[in-house]
């Protein structure tokens, strides 16, 4: 029959282990440990969660002053982005809410109708931006989606075929060609769809999505969505309604 | 004669509660992580490299209201304990330690199960941690045959 560790150690010692001295010790020594790796690995989580959750401010917050792209851009040397940049409310809103999305990224498919929502909650007092930022090759059809939203956007009607892609994302996600889907759309919002199928593929539109990732990357964006708030990027746990209600309410109120 | 094979014999449990405790812990660091990418909501959010969790999104990742993967660390904690107190020669630690990860072993083939056939997706880290049971199951196995 084979032995413990303990056993071994009988048989090694000449005394019975009851009459060792360091008896005790051997006996509460597992305890030690098991209760050493649970004090690491709480202290481990502990630090992961923290470090997750940490706010990274890319910028000043503006405390309630009306914010622009401008300040974040020179205080930290992230690019500018495509411009005109699409948003929602006005300039000089006391909030600025800058969204980094990808129109195949189901995230930000749920973070859509809380946008909505707070665009229509906070009216003139919440800028929103959105930035392109499609994750290739991740999502096969994301540079084709940010394109067509880029087209529309040529044509004046960006937010109608934003809108569009995220409420019937589930539908042209899995399609195999997303062209005729696109072009429906387009002729859905009413636009001119020749115009629309040769801007999707021209250079203004690459620029654009070009410049929108390139300030995304140096804003250290990682993933989608990402939301940056008065220049303050927002932890994505932050981001159901509720939480960013909160968030907006607190900018408003000076920061406080 | 009987002293040396009983004194190899003991060597070998020795060294098989080692094992487990060891990987134990390399389950537990993998469950800890799973578990906060779930918690902070990384996990739900599409990334360059990874792209969308669609594993870890799912229903399945939660369990009464926890997170999966927390259930997972303190299952992993569990036979760490176990096997250092059995290398300490508690014997109902080392009986105890045999159901624990046949049942983990059962759980990590149903979420193998789940991710291939219902959900069309993997998790690294899930596969990692299915895999670090798969080992552990071997080493009860083995730490069985030697009674």
């Amino acid at each position: 029959m084979a032995v413990t560790y303990s056993d071994h150690l009988r048989q090694r010692s000449p005394r019975r282990l009851s009459d060792n001295p360091s008896d005790y010790m051997k006996r509460i020594l597992p305890f030690i440990i098991i209760l050493l790796v649970l004090g690491v690995a709480v202290g481990s989580a502990y630090y992961l969660k923290r470090s997750a959750t940490e706010v990274h401010p890319v910028g000043p917050s503006t405390n309630g002053v009306a914010p622009t792209t401008a300040p974040i851009t020179a205080s930290t040397g992230a690019v500018p982005g495509a411009e005109p940049a699409h948003t929602l409310g006005p300039i000089g809103a006391p909030v600025h809410l800058e969204e980094f999305g990808d129109f195949e990224c189901p995230p930000c498919g749920l973070l859509h109708p809380i946008l909505v929502e707070m665009h229509r909650e906070f009216g003139d007092r919440l800028q929103i931006t959105f930035r392109e930022f499609p994750l290739v090759p991740a999502h096969q059809h994301a540079m084709a989606a940010a394109s067509a939203a880029e087209a529309a956007g040529l044509q004046g009607k960006f937010w109608e075929m934003h809108d569009l892609l995220y409420e019937n994302q589930k539908a042209w996600h899995e399609a195999f060609d997303v062209r005729p889907i696109f072009e429906g759309y387009a002729k859905q919002i009413g636009l001119d769809v020749g115009q629309f199928t040769r801007d999707i593929n021209s250079e203004a539109v690459a620029q654009r999505i070009f410049l929108d990732g390139k300030r995304g990357h140096s804003l250290n964006v990682k993933g989608t969505p990402t939301v940056f708030l008065n220049g303050r990027e927002v932890p994505f746990e932050s981001l159901p309604a509720e939480k960013l209600r909160v968030l907006i309410n607190t900018e408003l109120s000076g920061g406080r | 004669m009987n002293s040396e094979a009983s004194t190899a014999a003991s060597k070998h449990v020795t060294l098989v509660y080692l094992l487990i405790a060891i990987l134990s812990l390399c389950g537990l660091a993998d469950a800890i992580y799973l578990t906060i990418e779930h918690i902070t909501g990384q996990s739900v959010r599409c990334t360059i490299i990874a792209g969308c969790s669609e594993v870890l999104s799912s229903s399945y990742a939660v369990v009464a209201g926890y997170p999966l993967a927390s259930i997972g660390a303190l299952a992993y904690f569990g036979v760490f304990s176990l096997a250092i107190l059995a290398l300490f020669g508690y014997r109902i630690a080392g009986a105890l330690l045999t159901p624990l990860v046949l049942g983990m072993c059962l759980v990590s083939l149903w979420l193998i199960y789940l991710q291939a056939f219902v959900i069309h997706a993997f998790c690294q880290f899930c596969l990692i941690s299915a895999a670090v049971t798969f080992a552990l199951t071997g080493l009860v196995l083995v730490r069985w045959r030697m009674k």
